[in-house]
């Protein structure tokens, strides 16, 4: 009986080992177990009846058939584990992409150019200490002319050069001369109306959309993007609009950039000055691209002229300050070679998706 | 202003290169636009000398020479031409040299022997007619030196940008003034002896002014005697070089002083004027309504009482200060000439100019401002050139009304002020050096310099304008760079203008890329859109529009997003996501400026991302464009929110809706009317929206409380209601949402469907739709139990089917 019981077990062994080793996935191995080592199993079945034996064979058999177990349940973990990675294995094998297809995008959209480049500025004179100052885009003939320093008879005022807008208090008769109203042509309205409004010191950035009568060609535009600055405090000089601009070029197009004032007029400044900034290309030797000039016009500038003082009540004597305007576009094209100002307005997805 | 260097340089000395001369008007504030060096033509003729003259060996009529260039060998040269010997001076054109007749000297094998040039006639110089032979030259001509620069043919012509402030620069003297004081160098006026004879002026001629503030001075001064005729070389030369066109002599001097002196000059023919009791009287007044004037250029001229004219008995003769009139012009008859010199009114000048469309180099210069001190000089100048040119003679006397004189300006320019405004620190003897080289008399020595400023430079007014002029001269680029040293100062973005950017932020990351479109637009676009305007407003209106498309401001930025994708259909581009943040505008009768209104305006066209690998591309439509709207609700924190259904002429009917936030109307969003779509030229449904930012950025939240994140597990439900199809989602949902108080945690509809019109089976009732929600239960103090959760769960079903008449799809 004993011999029995244990060439039973050794044979349940090797048969079970033979199975387990031939298992070909999980599946068939769960199966393997479940017959022998299961409720109902094989050996479970051979266990169970260890009981019915006598008392002495018991701890021999007792322990042959721990053997067995043993081995069989080693084996079938060892092989499982074996089939596990064999599976992971081919899941990857499986799961391996073409890294280099596009990835799946949630399409971002893009900022206007102008007004990257405007919030951009925007940032620089922020950390000057300025705040962002807005203003009407129709205006009085006042704000844009009058209280500049602009004689009534000043060109700029011409209707060849000015949108005029039908005043509807019917104060003028429909001749564009005589409306007070209009499309401003510069934001320095908008600084005429920060200083009725607000006492010195004043430190504001204008930045808006300005008309003027042009035919939209490659470098003309009738409506385009001027920022201007107002700085008004005691003490400002000349030398305070000389070093917040080449901060400003600095910063905007780069810190080896020369700048140059050039003395010019303005009816609302004085001094007033043209500020050149140095080509890029040549540094300011002059070449192709900067039409041989060296030297590429981005600003107007100048100290404010008591008279604008005088219109909106701010002592010349006491304060003094420095304006500047700059147009947009004209960055955008000198900064990124856009060839032709009227691609800023045809919305071309291709244009807008550049920048 | 046309600058001749070889005229300026008679002036002032100019002992500079050009490019260095031009660098220091650049920085002094005389733009120099262009620079054009004049007898270029002729490059490569230069004086030559011939040293040998043979008979040609094969033709009898011409001879083969050796000719002195004086640089490298001597050219060997075959000419045709008999009237010179060896030794002779002649203008030779060497190879590559382009002639005036457009001819270019070529090497060239003549009868078997090489000519290595041409040696010239004064007609293949263009210098004259006479082709009969060589030009032969004064043997002192320098050898070697190009022929122009031996003849004086070449100059140096500056184009110079003269600003406004500047009118004294609008001639030669001034222009020479100003040279002199950049560079240092002394300003030589020019000098004139005038002789006079015969009876005075007075005899003949009596000026009156009848408008003094149009006219501060008017002289009048006579030549008698003058014979008409070409001008000579010299004068030609200068007037051509300084733009204008030879006439007569009498004109050309004219021209020439205005150029000179800056002082615009008339020349009348003395017989064509009304004589009464024998004199002219030259009357200066308005013009009368309904008086005509034909002009120098033939046209004749409708004027009016903001007009200034130069009259005699008859009636206008000349229209002041822009314009002669023809009937009484120089021509070749005249003998006696009337000279006028005058001052006039800058703004009547510029009103009449325009007012006629008539610019002159005289508008030009009295609309900048001409020294009323200039009149008598100038015409003193004037009067002794016609007598030297025209042989004729000068009546004693000038007939000078100077109502008005003009009297010179005294500044104290306070040194100590002005090195604080400029950041220098100039001392006032150097202060005071600068102002005199610009003609201004300058006493004191201290910190306050009394400056008496010249007539020639009205525009130096106020202390402030003589600092200009000294960080001119002194050099802007030596004036030290500082930042202002402000201390009460914050930088920063307001409130507004930081939703403002955040606003555009939420478009891009939605995939919208930013559009500037032009304020422009057609009102008859306007009309064709339907935009609803108030009862009492109108669209702001341009007097003066560049065209019929462009004559009104916009009310909406769909107009131009319409465009827009319109454009990028055109060019192949179907898939259009654009926003744009802009201002619109309209009116109404008594406002000066109209309302303008800031909106965020969006159009989605074609589909988010063009074909990919990973998916098909889904046109868009209502709910992409709502789903913005979404988008930059949550992150705004702009709550409650909704659309309520509603028409627009430019949505499609029942796919329109008003934007409600907190119960005001914010905007409108919706796909665009095919009616619309089809006047655009566009094609497919084109989803939009404009919101109004002000509206928006008011309901924006503010700071953000903390929510507890949920520590107990929540129960999901899922349930079906079908009800009618013209029950709202929004009302369900509401209906849930009141019901499902307190437990229901969040509730989400995950399914919408509706049996298709072709359904062979329907799986609903007629009419209805199935609306598919998932309801998440939860407590905040505890893990709900099923049957707990359970009975909410059916209670709030049945209120949600009784209040909206729906029933449980099963």
């Amino acid at each position: 009986m004993r011999m029995e019981i244990t060439e039973r077990l050794v044979d349940l062994r090797d048969e079970a080992l033979s199975k387990v080793a031939s298992a070909k996935d999980l599946e068939e191995l769960e199966s393997v177990r479940v017959a022998y080592l299961g409720k109902k199993g094989a050996l479970t079945a051979v266990l169970r009846g260890l009981g019915e034996l006598p008392a002495q064979q018991r701890p021999a058999v007792g322990r042959i058939s721990n053997e067995v177990r043993e081995a069989l349940e080693s084996a079938l973990a060892e092989r499982k584990q074996a089939l596990e990675r064999e599976a992971l294995e081919r899941r990857i094998a499986r799961e391996a992409v073409d890294v280099t297809l596009p990835g799946r995008q949630r399409v971002l959209g893009h900022q206007h150019i102008i007004h990257q480049i405007v919030d951009e500025i925007v940032d620089v004179f922020v950390g000057l200490g300025y705040r962002i100052a807005e203003g009407p885009e129709v205006e009085l003939d006042y704000y844009n002319f009058t209280a500049l320093n602009h004689p009534p008879e000043h060109p700029a005022r011409a209707a060849t050069d000015t949108f005029y807008v039908r005043d509807m208090t019917g104060a003028s008769s429909p001749d564009a001369f005589d409306s007070e109203v209009l499309l401003r042509t510069h934001t320095s309205p908008v600084q005429v109306r920060v200083m009725e409004k607000q006492r010195p010191p004043i430190y504001v950035l204008a930045p808006g959309k300005v008309f003027r009568r042009d035919v939209a060609d490659p470098s003309h535009l009738p409506q385009f993007t001027q920022i201007e600055g107002l700085v008004v405090d005691e003490g400002i000089t000349f030398g305070d609009l000389k070093g917040t601009l080449e901060r400003f070029v600095h910063e905007i197009f780069g810190p080896d950039r020369r700048v140059r004032l050039r003395p010019h007029f303005f009816p609302f400044t004085e001094p007033s000055a043209e500020v050149d900034v140095s080509c890029a290309m040549c540094g300011g030797e002059g070449c192709r691209s900067c039409g041989g000039e060296g030297w590429l016009e981005v600003l107007g500038c100048g100290m404010v002229d008591p008279n604008v003082f005088r219109y909106v009540g701010i002592d010349p004597e006491r304060y003094s300050g420095f304006a500047f305007g700059m147009g947009a576009e004209r960055i955008a094209a000198l900064k990124h070679g856009i060839p032709d100002l009227r691609l800023l307005i045809e919305g071309d997805m291709r244009f807008l998706r550049q920048f | 202003m046309r600058v001749s260097l070889k005229w300026l340089k008679e002036l002032v000395d100019v002992d500079l290169p050009v490019e260095q001369l031009c660098d220091r008007l650049d920085m002094t504030g005389t733009k120099v636009e262009q620079v054009i060096k004049t007898g270029a033509a002729l490059e490569g003729v230069i004086v030559g000398q011939v040293l040998t003259k043979e008979q040609h060996p094969n033709a009898d009529k011409l001879s083969y020479c050796q000719v002195d260039v004086g640089a490298g060998e001597p050219l060997k040269i075959v000419c045709g031409a008999t009237n010179f010997a060896p030794g002779d001076k002649v203008p030779v054109a060497t190879v590559g040299a382009t002639l005036p007749g457009g001819v270019t000297i070529k090497r060239a094998k003549l009868r078997g022997l090489e000519s290595e040039g041409m040696m010239c006639s004064a007609s293949e110089l263009g210098a004259g007619a006479d082709a009969s032979g060589l030009l032969v030259l004064p043997p002192d001509a320098p050898v070697g030196l190009s022929y122009a620069e031996y003849a004086g043919l070449s100059d140096t012509i500056l184009e110079l940008e003269v600003t406004p402030n500047r009118p004294d620069c609008l001639s030669m003297v001034g222009v020479a003034r100003e040279v002199g004081a950049v560079l240092g160098r002394e300003f030589r006026a020019p000098k004139w002896a005038l002789e006079t004879s015969g009876a005075p002026v007075e005899r003949d001629v009596a000026v009156t002014i009848e408008d003094p503030d149009l006219c501060p001075r008017y002289t009048a001064r006579l030549i008698r005697g003058v014979r008409i005729g070409p001008s000579p070389e010299w004068l030609v030369e200068r007037i051509v070089a300084a733009g204008a066109r030879p006439i007569n002599n009498v004109v050309d001097v004219t021209n020439y002083v205005l150029f000179e002196l800056g002082q615009p000059l008339h020349a009348f023919d003395l017989a064509t004027l009304a004589r009464r009791e024998g004199v002219v009287e030259v009357v200066v007044r308005r013009a009368r309504e309904g008086e005509t004037l034909t002009t120098l250029d033939g046209q004749e001229r409708r004027l009016s009482p903001d007009m200034l004219v130069i009259a005699d008995a008859s009636g206008p003769v000349a229209l002041a200060g822009v314009m002669g009139g023809e009937a009484t012009e120089v021509s070749e008859t005249t003998v006696d000439v009337l000279l006028e010199s005058a001052c006039f009114d800058r703004a009547c000048i510029s009103k009449t100019s325009r007012a006629l469309g008539l610019i002159s180099e005289s508008s030009l210069r009295f609309e900048r401002g001409v020294d009323p001190e200039l009149a008598a000089l100038a015409s003193e100048r004037a009067a002794q050139l016609i007598a030297e040119l025209g042989g004729g003679e000068v009546a004693p006397g000038i007939v000078d009304m100077y109502p008005r004189p003009a009297t010179p300006r005294v500044l104290t320019v306070r040194v100590g002020r002005m090195n604080a405004f400029l950041g220098t620190s100039l001392a006032s003897d150097e202060t005071a050096a600068i102002l005199r080289r610009l003609g201004i008399a300058v006493e004191g020595t201290g910190d306050a310099l009394t400056c008496t400023v010249p007539t020639f430079r009205p525009d130096l007014e106020r202390e402030v304008d003589l600092y200009e002029e000294v960080v001119r001269i002194w050099g802007m680029e030596r004036v030290p760079s500082t930042l202002p040293g402000g201390r009460e100062r914050v930088g920063g973005l307001d409130a507004v203008q930081r939703i403002h950017r955040r606003i555009g932020a939420v478009m891009r990351a939605c995939g919208l890329n930013e559009h500037i479109g032009l304020v422009f637009e057609d009102p008859r676009r306007v009309e064709l859109c339907g935009f609803e305007l108030g009862p009492d407003e109108t669209l702001v209106e341009l007097i003066n529009p560049m065209s019929s498309e462009q004559s009104h401001l916009r009310v909406s930025t769909l107009t131009g997003l319409l465009d827009a994708v319109s454009h990028n259909q055109r060019h192949g581009v179907t898939d259009v996501h654009l926003y744009e943040m802009g201002r619109v505008f309209r009116t109404s009768a008594g406002r000066k400026l109209p309302k303008e209104r800031l909106v965020l305006g969006a159009a989605l066209a074609g589909s988010w991302d063009r074909q990919q690998w990973y998916e098909r591309p889904r046109p868009l439509d209502f709910f992409d464009a709502k789903g913005v709207v979404q988008s930059l609700f949550d992150d705004l924190g702009i709550e409650p929110w909704r659309l309520d259904a509603a028409e627009h002429a430019w949505l499609q009917p029942g796919r329109a809706a008003d934007v409600v936030v907190r119960g005001e109307v914010v905007g409108w969003i919706g796909e665009v009317a095919p009616r619309l779509l089809e006047a655009f030229d566009v094609a497919g449904a084109v989803a939009a929206f404009e919101l109004d930012v002000k509206s928006i950025v008011r309901a924006a939240g503010g700071v953000r409380r903390y929510d507890e994140i949920p520590r107990f597990p929540a129960v999901k439900l899922d349930v079906a209601f079908v009800v009618s199809r013209d029950v709202p989602a929004e009302r369900v949902l509401a209906a849930i949402r009141a019901h499902g108080k307190p437990l229901l945690a969040d509730v989400r509809l995950f399914d919408v469907y509706v049996d298709p019109d072709d359904a062979v089976e329907r799986r609903l009732p007629e009419g209805t739709k199935s609306l598919a929600f998932s309801l998440e239960y939860r407590a905040a103090d505890r893990t709900l139990a099923d049957d707990e959760v359970r009975a909410v769960h059916e209670r709030v079903l049945a209120k949600v089917c009784s209040e909206v008449g729906a029933t449980l799809r099963g």
